[in-house]
């Protein structure tokens, strides 16, 4: 399994070597951006019965295309699995890949690619019966866990109740339907797996409002959107598409008041939309860029609530993805 | 004069017809047949009310999302919501006709080469079947002939695991013959590359072929230049369907009697000749049910696609199970009915497999 993952990034290095290219120039040639997206995970890409796509990381494709090419229809998705993602994007088959991907150390220095930012800030999670009383991790002594065989939530959870001197049974299933059956019958006290995943596995329960999920999260997994190495213009737009959307959330502007602040909002408002300095210009973009974006996806929390939180049937609160001043450590770099 | 009268025929002893004999011969024939059918009709009566109680009684029929299913059952709207994309994957609505005229074009050829005389058969059926799979992908494609251009990305669903299993059973067909002829040339150089195509791909699984030409192909390829991803994994599926049919062919040869060559030699016939007119005939009849049953092999293997991101049917299931107005948990549901449609697929090609034995079979009976 080592053996064949070194010989994997072996191979991914081998010919990723820099090239010089112009991703802007040939997705405006194009006039399609190409976007890597999962074959289906709830609320982040997931496609309905007519065939159209919607969730957190197709809004990053949506929103990057709005400023690009000024229409946030004009994505063609390319469904990838975990394996064939990262090869997808060398090779260049798509332009972006917006695909649940944890920005790791390894992954940004060694598979010649960058990771554009966080769009979410996910980490494994506990989910317990509201029948069991507890309110904190910490009081799950001696428990028995439900946990998906072959996951990176095993060490985080071994880990965990090391650190804390706690002990804990495991019961480990195939796959993570099979967990949500296990807490539901009963052979564990508690599911452990990653955050966004706990809300997913808990609407599928025969009581949905019988299971709490708890607030401690015990691993690092920021997702964002990952870009080849190489291209720096390509990157910033990138970049700075996830960050006007964060900066529109601070600054009150939503997809219902842009056009209005654009002519009459404050000059932070004024700037991110255009009407006032040249931020567009410098992307290599039109002035108008960030209002295609808030106007056509959204600002964050317009995204994050359809697709996740309170209007989707997730219902994941915002926590860790808060705006920094509001609990959460979301922060955009000034635009200006 | 003694008048003989004809008595009245009497009914056969019970023991021998009749329902009764049937149970006795079919259910009870030893005591150990007669507590196995005990036991199967005490589990059946024990299963099978609760299962159509799931199925059918307290199912859900109608409505158009998740809220309809309030009833203990099945929840069959999850189908009914989600039938475009299982059958046609994301392919746009008012272009389904496409589909459906590729489809009906493919049933028609079949339809064809079982009907037509034995005369045609060859100088109409064999080009249109190879014909088919470039006009098929002209037309669902668009570009070439002014329609509305579809990218390969909206293609799916259960139209795409037909008409990739049929695209590429057609070419992978006189491809597999090509190479069982190299295979028994006399022909160092022909032998050795034959040899070596029909193990690899043989010898190799189907799934890391898959991989191989979603992933580690695309590096190899200059920069810039992307090939498509269906394409890339038809041509995988042709390789390894050929590699199949080539030993199936090889079987046919081996079972031809040297007579037959020899014969073809007397006449004065050419390599190409004696192949095609000769022995090539006599193989496909010989190895019939060996290609029917590859071809049932190769259609149930293009579900393997769901592991490399393509939407044929079962990795629609899939993903519709993760859309987050549908994770009520509908997995049965969504398996069982893909199972049903593969199954009733497979079986009835079985079944004009084994007409089509019969209507080939010209066998020298002893």
């Amino acid at each position: 399994m080592h053996k064949s993952i070194l010989f994997g990034l072996a191979t991914v290095a081998l010919f990723s070597a820099p090239v010089q290219a112009d991703t802007l120039e040939d997705v405006k040639k194009a006039g399609m951006l190409k976007c890597g997206v999962s074959t289906g995970l709830a609320g982040f890409s997931q496609k309905d019965e007519k065939g159209s796509w919607s969730g957190l990381d197709v809004d990053v494709c949506r929103g990057v295309a709005a400023a690009v090419l000024g229409d946030a229809s004009k994505v063609t998705y390319k469904p990838l699995t975990a394996k064939e993602r990262f090869t997808a994007l060398q090779s260049g088959e798509i332009d972006i890949l917006s695909r649940n991907t944890t920005w790791t150390h390894t992954r940004d220095t060694s598979l010649g690619l960058n990771f554009a930012g966080t769009i979410y800030y996910d980490g494994t999670g506990f989910m317990v019966s509201k029948k069991l009383g507890v309110k904190s991790a910490l009081e799950l002594d001696g428990a028995a866990a439900c946990i998906q065989a072959g996951t990176s939530t095993e060490l985080a959870i071994a880990d965990y109740f090391r650190e804390n001197n706690m002990k804990y049974k495991v019961v480990t299933f195939d796959t993570s339907d099979q967990t949500r059956t296990g807490l539901e019958s009963g052979r564990c006290d508690f599911l452990v797996s990653d955050q966004s995943q706990l809300y997913a596995l808990r609407i599928g329960l025969k009581d949905p409002a019988g299971a709490i999920v708890l607030p401690e999260v015990i691993s690092k997994e920021p997702l964002g959107p990952v870009v080849r190495q190489g291209d720096d213009k390509w990157f910033n737009i990138t970049k700075w598409v996830v960050n006007a959307s964060i900066e529109g959330e601070f600054q009150g502007v939503t997809s219902e008041n842009a056009d209005e602040l654009a002519k009459s909002g404050k000059p932070g408002q004024k700037r991110l939309l255009g009407t006032e300095g040249d931020l567009g210009e410098k992307l290599g973009l039109s002035k108008d860029w960030a209002l295609n974006v808030i106007k056509q996806v959204g600002n964050y929390s317009e995204s994050f609530e359809r697709n996740v939180g309170q209007d989707s049937p997730l219902k994941i609160k915002r926590g860790l993805n808060a705006q920094w001043n509001n609990g959460g450590i979301l922060y955009s770099p000034a635009m200006r | 004069m003694q008048e003989f009268k004809v008595l009245p025929d009497l009914p056969a002893p019970v023991k021998t017809v009749g329902p009764v004999a049937w149970l006795k011969n079919n259910l009870f024939s030893s005591w150990l047949n007669g507590l196995a059918t005990i036991v199967v009709v005490a589990i059946l009566a024990k299963l099978l009310p609760g299962l159509l109680d799931w199925l059918f009684f307290s199912a859900n029929w109608t409505g158009t999302s998740q809220d309809a299913c309030t009833k203990e059952g099945a929840c069959w709207v999850f189908i009914n919501s989600w039938s475009k994309q299982f059958f046609y994957g994301s392919y746009p609505d008012g272009q389904l006709w496409r589909i459906n005229l590729v489809l009906a074009m493919l049933v028609g050829i079949i339809t064809l080469s079982i009907f037509i005389s034995k005369e045609y058969r060859n100088k109409i059926v064999v080009p249109l079947f190879l014909l088919l799979p470039f006009i098929g992908l002209i037309i669902l494609d668009g570009s070439l002939i002014g329609l509305q251009v579809v990218s390969t990305d909206l293609w799916g669903g259960f139209t795409l695991n037909v008409l990739l299993a049929a695209a590429s059973i057609i070419v992978a067909f006189p491809l597999g013959a090509l190479w069982a002829l190299g295979r028994r040339s006399e022909m160092p150089l022909a032998r050795s590359i034959s040899i070596i195509l029909i193990e690899f791909f043989r010898g190799v699984p189907v799934l890391a072929l898959f991989f191989m030409g979603s992933v580690m192909l695309p590096l190899f390829f200059p920069e810039g230049t992307t090939v498509d991803k269906l394409v890339r994994v038809w041509i995988v599926l042709v390789l390894f369907m050929s590699g199949y049919m080539a030993e199936v062919f090889r079987g046919g040869f081996q079972a031809i009697p040297k007579g037959q060559y020899e014969a073809a030699d007397a006449i004065g016939l050419g390599y190409w000749q004696k192949n095609a007119l000769i022995i090539f005939p006599q193989v496909i009849k010989v190895s019939m049910p060996n290609i029917l049953a590859t071809f049932v092999m190769l259609f149930k293997n293009t579900t393997f696609l769901l592991i490399i991101g393509i939407f044929e049917m079962l990795s629609t299931a899939q993903t519709a199970l993760t859309n987050s107005n549908w994770l009520g948990g509908h997995s049965t549901e969504a398996y069982l009915f893909v199972g049903l449609v593969f199954w009733v697929c497979c079986y009835s090609m079985s079944l004009i497999a084994t007409s089509i034995e019969r209507k080939l079979n010209t066998d020298h009976r002893n």
